[in-house]
């Protein structure tokens, strides 16, 4: 008796034990990448934390000089100002890959700086960006480049804009992409969640076994409507939602009657159990009275559960706008989707944004179904 | 008006809750149910108006067989049957007017109430029924805002509503206290005096010989007893109650 416990009690160690090596094993676990791919997680972290919502209108001065290259291919420029907005090259011409340094003295503060070169033919070139410091000076190394050379006797210009940002601070337009993102999502959890409840209300009452599994069709009603709901709950949302793109291709609507169909399940369970656990005194009462079948569900039963059921809606809107977010991700539209389009092209700033609307969106939901069902008990 | 004949109800566990009871009830009586929890009383209410189908036997209500009749009749006949319970059995969230105006499913417009819409005589006559016992000012609250007297009495205006010629009362009073007792059997009473017939199970006998005209009672689902309530003397009593009753008896009678 003793030995068999033991021998149980080593045997299921050891099965625990290989479970865990064999999951440790496909899953690849290195925690230690946790710590060494640190530096990673926090320029990502950063981006995530300064989302793009707001921008400001953009002033841009622009101040330029001729820079002739090589030397003596064409004339410099004449006279340098020593006041008011100005750029002092340290040269004032140069030979090609030679290297100057060029300095900006009472341009705009604490703007973003572009230095290019306009070349004789008109077209621009960017060759770097700076900033200003508090006193509209910024100072930086350029590189007289072989492509900068003078044309019959035209020079180059080295132009130099000055970004200052200026008037009140309006939504970006990331921002106006995630909210009509996150309308689709949150509109496309109610509309799922108001045709499934359309649905599933009515299909619930013949899956309640205080109303239906009377007799054997009743009997036999109840065990299908059971059937059909378990069925159907046991797909998950986006293995349903990849079936119906194949069926609708990609976007919002096929997303939309993914959830709409584990909606139908899942609120259609739940519903049946409230009409399975009402008061059946007040039923008995109406039947009584020689009210008919479906005026004793109007009378008796319906009033007993609308606060539930409608709690339910709520709860399951709540839940949708969640997987209807996740199953934007694969292709369904909504914020999901824009999400991944985001990640995809590595605007974290961006994603940010989006995940930040998802954020405060869930939380929303969740604070508003907990306080529709705290007032309807 | 009503004979009973027969009639024993097996339960689908294999209880045995009615034996070949038989009995008659004639028009306009106050007819007492009486025995010990358990004896069978709100089983033979119900096989009355079919919330429980009997097993054997046969009931008449004015010679039209309640027992054979198909859904339709039987919701016919139903409707000239009212029934009040001992859990009063409203609607809580529902408004006092609606538990009243529900007594009249029977009668109104199937389409119209489906939808909730009420005649304006339909409210009017469930104002009536609620001013009968004496909560009118009651109709917009909602029936779980009442205490439980007003809500037996919403029970019994919603069985007026049906314009019945016979109530049965499983034990209208067992919930709530002897003064309030006494004042639904009072309404009970009036509407008996009105001419409607009433059938009533009841615990206590001072209450039974206060109102009954006529006692049925029953012990192990058998009728033991039919008479007035002065014929249940000691011995008639122990065999109702059984041998261990004596004391409450007399704390009761
Ligand atoms: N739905 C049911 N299924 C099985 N047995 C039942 C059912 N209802 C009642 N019984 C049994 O039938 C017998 C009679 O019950 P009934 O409720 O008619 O008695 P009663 O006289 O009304 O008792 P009480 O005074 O407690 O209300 C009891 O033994 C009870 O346990
Ligand atoms: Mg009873």
């Amino acid at each position: 008796m003793k030995t068999s416990r033991l021998f149980r009690n080593a045997l299921i160690t050891t099965l625990v034990i290989a479970a865990f090596v064999v999951s440790y094993n496909v899953t690849d676990a290195d925690f230690g990448k946790l710590f060494r791919n640190l530096p990673n997680g926090q320029k990502l972290i950063t981006d995530f934390l300064t989302p793009d919502v707001v921008t400001r209108d953009v002033e841009t001065r622009t101040v330029s000089i001729a820079f002739p290259v090589p030397c003596d291919s064409a004339p410099a420029e004449a006279d340098l100002p020593d006041n008011g907005p100005r750029l002092v090259p340290s040269v004032n011409c140069a030979n090609p890959l030679e290297k100057f340094t060029l300095e900006g003295f009472d341009l705009e503060p604490d703007s973003e700086v572009v230095i290019r070169w306009k070349l004789p033919d008109e077209r621009t070139m960017t060759a770097i960006r700076t900033n200003t410091d508090a006193e509209g000076y910024f100072t930086f190394e350029v590189e007289a480049r072989p492509i900068i050379a003078s044309a019959n006797g035209v020079a180059s210009r080295l132009e130099v804009d000055t970004l200052t940002p200026v008037g009140k601070f309006k939504p970006s337009p990331t921002l106006k992409e995630v909210l009509d993102a996150m309308f689709v999502t949150i509109f496309m959890a109610l509309l799922s969640t108001t045709i499934a409840t359309f649905i599933a209300a009515p299909l619930s009452f013949l899956a309640a076994s205080n109303i239906t599994r009377r007799g054997l069709i009743g009997s036999a009603v109840y065990y299908l409507m059971r059937f059909i709901f378990n069925v159907l709950r046991a797909y998950d949302p986006l293995s349903m939602a990849l079936l119906f793109a194949f069926w609708l291709t990609f976007g919002p609507f096929p997303g939309a009657m993914a959830l709409t169909v584990v909606t139908i399940a899942s609120l259609g369970k739940l519903f049946s159990e409230a009409v399975e656990n009402i008061d059946p005194g007040p039923v008995e009462a109406l039947q009584a009275t020689g009210a008919s079948p479906i005026h004793v569900v109007r009378y008796g039963v319906l009033p007993q559960v609308v606060p539930d059921f409608i709690s339910y809606i709520v709860y399951h809107w709540d839940i949708n706008v969640r997987i209807s977010t996740i199953i934007g991700f694969v292709g369904g539209g909504g914020i999901g989707y824009l999400l991944n389009l985001y990640i995809n092209d590595f605007k974290w700033n961006q994603a940010g944004t989006a995940i930040w609307a998802i954020v405060i969106v869930v939380w929303a939901m969740d604070f508003l179904s907990a306080e529709v069902r705290k007032r309807l008990t | 008006m009503l004979r009973i004949q027969n009639v024993s109800k097996t339960y689908p566990n294999g209880t045995q809750a009615l034996k070949n009871v038989s009995f008659d009830v004639k028009d306009g009586e106050f007819l007492v149910v009486i025995g010990l929890s358990g004896s069978g009383k709100s089983t033979l209410l119900r096989c009355i108006n079919r919330l429980i189908d009997p097993t054997e036997g046969q009931i008449f209500l004015d010679d039209v067989d309640i027992t054979a009749a198909p859904p339709a009749k039987l919701r016919q006949i139903r409707r000239k049957i009212g029934m009040v319970f001992q859990q009063f059995n409203l609607v809580k969230r529902s408004s006092v007017m609606t538990n009243v105006l529900s007594g009249r499913l029977g009668y109104v417009n199937p389409w119209t109430s489906l939808i909730g819409l009420w005649s304006a005589d339909e409210k009017k006559r469930a104002i009536e029924a609620l001013g009968r016992v004496g909560i009118a000012d009651k109709a917009g609250a909602r029936a779980d805002a009442l205490s439980g007297g007003q809500q037996q009495r919403v029970g019994i205006a919603r069985a007026l509503m049906q314009e019945p010629n016979l109530i049965l009362a499983d034990e209208p009073v067992a919930s709530l206290d002897p003064v309030l007792s006494h004042s639904i059997l009072q309404y009970l009473e009036q509407l008996n005096k009105e001419g409607i017939t009433v059938i009533c199970s009841l615990h206590f006998l001072d209450l039974v010989h206060r109102y009954a005209t006529r006692v049925v009672a029953l012990k192990d689902g058998i009728k033991v007893f039919e008479g007035s309530a002065q014929e249940i003397d000691r011995a008639r009593f122990k065999e109702i109650y059984g041998e261990e009753a004596q004391e409450v008896r007399a704390a009761s009678v």
